[in-house]
């Protein structure tokens, strides 16, 4: 059974103030050297995917510089491998729908041209690590053409997305409101290529349409599945839970899961040496990424790559993008710092009173 | 196919047996240095910042590591459409076949090879070194002199001299005189086992050196004298930074906890960067309970014991109450709870149990543990 992967990247969020003002969220830094659409790449890898379809939005330029031509995610192959393909343009950002029909009907040619069985759709901004052989079984022995996989929350009002309903299997609920215990919809389904090319066609006037909004409006009319997923799950959709996700790191029974050595988080490689520590360096509870020189304190927090902190620096509970320069007796304590951020001598922040403080790339404080 | 100007040959073959463990089961270029590197990338990675596109790696002894590590050479962008890096190993013909006999021999079976690219000039690199060269530059210094063989030199403290290959060179440094590993050394140039011949020239050598029944088919005690004797013209080119033989376990310690201070070599420096191909590890994890100071951590480690003054290699895990302090933990080592290592390199894939004591602070660097590889 022949399964290839189609992973939506054209959607954007205002809840990451600075962080997604350029980028799509796809291409958010996460993790001290990844970018978010990289789980979703290495979960179709790491499943034995080998033609995989990235729908970019129009702001794809860190998509594409990131993603290339697929290589570190072996997806630069001369049968199937990475599609990037063209998302649509919005005259508003498009904040809401992951599954746009837009963009399933302009790049309806992506699942003409291949013969496989099924496709799994996913979303490219959530962090977790899922083997697809079991979801692609579990789909193929439902006989139905949709399976949504869920996940159960018991905190059903924090999150914003859809919620689902089943009943002997079968899905009789799709809505986007619930409370405390539910199962929901983590942006991820396997259909039957042929299901969604008709699908794309019956439905082909109701372009402006989210795919699970079209399937809530028409629920009676399908046999709709649904797979629960019990594996770590990180919601990334607005500032504190990215922050949030990203402290997850620090526990070890997620890093455990997150980066088991038998399935590899692919991402660009950049190359960077080692991390330098100094004599007055003083780290504890945090992730470093590689080519840091660290001389400063810090606690509970994220680093990634070569970002330098200075003596006397204390950072705690705060994530450092790329190519941060904190000064000497800086102290932060809950910041996220986006990429080349440099913070002089002396100076303090604290962004504990609200959700975390952003600061906006290349700005020096 | 477009002419090639340069062709370069790693010889990546020897044993490296001052290495002892470190060697048993791989070959010298693919021992880990620098916690994610393998001694190979920083030839590999100057080729790629010197414009060189083709490079011959010629392996012998124990070539399983080093030839997945080379992989297709993606790693330091060396996978092009026209030549790329090439692993050879020695090969049988209708004649039979054998062991490479010496450097100069090991050249001599690969002149088809090189005359596929028929190059201008061959670069002739040894895969144990560690330094950052522009082989470029001494590529337009061999053009500008027009020499038939470039020696890349360096100074050394006289006291040392009788340790190397020793260049005496006249006021344009022409080489005039070559002594391997004189008594009575009169000059401190010495060679770093660089070379760019012109190729018909080099090719004419190694024919007539593989007729020559008394040679041992040498690089330095053999093909260069001979082509100082026929008059051919040798130049002397002078490198100046940071270079390190790395053959034994002092000078292969010595060299990486060097990194660690100010010295010409910088790996930290976009200049000249040192690519490698390590595996996409997650960065590293400092516990709660961890502590580092002083040391170059690798990505994939996790640290909840205390390391000073040391390089952890890619994934190596240190558990609580164990203390590492002087020493190198290559990648892929655990390190048990309470144990404690100084003035040691652990071996790649070794365990070190829990409550171990391993290394003598005050005696000389020794090496732990077999090495287990996985990837």
């Amino acid at each position: 059974m022949k399964t290839i992967g189609l992973i939506s990247a054209n959607y954007v969020s205002g809840d990451f103030g600075d962080l997604a003002k350029r980028r799509t969220l796809a291409s958010i830094p996460f993790g001290g050297r990844y970018r978010l659409i990289d789980f979703a790449l290495s979960n179709m890898t790491n499943s034995g995917i080998g033609t995989v379809g990235v729908i970019a939005p129009y702001n794809s330029g860190s998509l594409i510089d990131h993603v290339g031509v697929g290589k570190p995610w072996s997806l630069d192959k001369k049968t199937g491998g990475m599609f990037v393909m063209p998302g649509s343009v919005f005259g508003v950002a498009n904040t809401g729908n992951r599954f746009l029909m837009r963009d399933f009907i302009t790049n309806k040619e992506f699942l003409l041209k291949d013969n496989a069985d099924y496709v799994i759709i996913s979303g490219s901004s959530d962090v977790y690590c899922m083997d697809y052989r079991d979801l692609i079984k579990a789909h193929t022995e439902s006989a139905k053409p949709i399976t949504l996989v869920t996940k159960k929350v018991t905190d059903a009002e924090n999150y914003r997305g859809f919620f689902v309903k089943t009943s002997e299997g079968k899905v009789t609920e799709i809505t986007t409101k619930s409370f405390g215990d539910a199962d929901y919809f983590m942006d991820l389904f396997i259909v039957d290529r042929k299901f969604m090319i008709d699908f794309i066609e019956w439905f082909d006037t109701l372009e402006y349409m989210d795919v699970v909004d079209i399937l809530c409006e028409y629920l009676e009319k399908f046999d709709i599945g649904t797979y629960s997923f019990d594996g770590y799950y990180g919601k990334v959709n607005n500032l504190v839970s990215y922050w949030k996700t990203n402290m997850d790191l620090l526990k070890p029974e997620v890093i455990k899961e997150l980066f088991n050595p038998e399935r590899t988080v692919y991402t660009k490689v950049q190359d960077e040496p080692p991390a330098e520590f100094f004599t007055q360096s003083n780290v504890k509870n945090s992730l470093v990424a590689a080519g840091c020189t660290i001389k400063g304190t810090v606690e509970n927090s994220i680093i990634f790559r070569s970002c330098e902190i200075e003596e006397g620096a204390v950072i705690k509970n705060s994530i450092i993008l790329q190519h941060g320069v904190i000064g000497k007796d800086v102290s932060l304590n809950r910041m996220i710092l986006d990429k080349n951020v440099t913070i002089k001598d002396g100076v303090h922040v604290d962004g504990s009173a609200e959700s975390p403080i952003v600061i906006g790339k290349n700005k020096k404080i | 196919m477009k002419r090639k100007k340069c062709v370069a040959m790693l010889l990546a073959g020897g044993q490296g047996s001052r290495l002892g463990l470190l060697t048993q089961s791989i070959a010298k270029p693919a021992v880990s240095f620098g916690g994610k590197y393998r001694i190979i990338d920083f030839s590999l990675s100057n080729c790629v910042n010197s414009g060189i596109d083709t490079v011959g790696i010629l392996i012998q002894y124990r070539p399983l590591v080093l030839n997945r590590y080379v992989g297709t050479g993606a790693a330091w962008d060396l996978d092009v459409a026209e030549g790329g890096v090439h692993i050879l190993p020695p090969y049988a013909s209708q004649t039979g076949g054998e062991w490479y006999q010496g450097t100069a021999d090991a050249i001599y079976h690969n002149i088809d090879f090189i005359d596929m690219y028929n190059p201008e000039h061959v670069l002739i690199l040894s895969g144990d070194h560690i330094y950052k060269m522009d082989y470029n530059k001494m590529l337009q210094y061999h053009e500008k002199t027009e020499s038939d063989l470039t020696v890349s030199v360096m100074e050394v403290p006289m006291e040392e001299a009788s340790r190397f290959g020793i260049m005496t060179t006249d006021e344009e440094d022409r080489i005039v005189k070559f002594t391997e590993k004189p008594a009575e050394p009169d000059s401190n140039l010495a060679s770093m086992g660089i070379y760019i011949f012109s190729w018909p020239v080099l090719k004419a050598a190694l024919l007539e050196d593989h007729e020559d029944s008394d040679s041992e088919h040498d690089f330095g005690k053999n093909l260069i004298p001979k082509l100082l004797s026929e008059g051919r013209r040798l130049s002397a080119y002078r490198f100046h930074g940071y270079w390190k033989d790395v053959g034994t376990v002092s000078s292969y310690y010595e060299s990486q906890m060097e990194l660690m201070e100010d010295t010409e070599l910088d790996i930290f420096g976009e200049d000249m960067k040192v690519y490698s191909n390590s595996n996409t590890h997650r960065p590293l994890i400092i516990g709660a309970e961890g502590s580092v100071e002083n040391s170059l951590i690798s990505n994939g480690c996790r640290v909840d014991g205390v390391v000073k003054h040391s390089i952890l290699g890619s994934c190596v895990i240190v558990e609580e109450g164990a203390v590492i302090e002087d020493s190198i933990i290559l990648p892929n080592t655990t390190v048990g709870s309470g144990s404690h290592i100084v003035n040691t390199v652990v071996n790649e894939g070794a365990v070190v149990e829990s409550d171990m004591k391993i290394g003598d602070a005050d005696g000389e660097t020794q090496v732990y543990g077999e090495t287990h590889l996985s990837f």
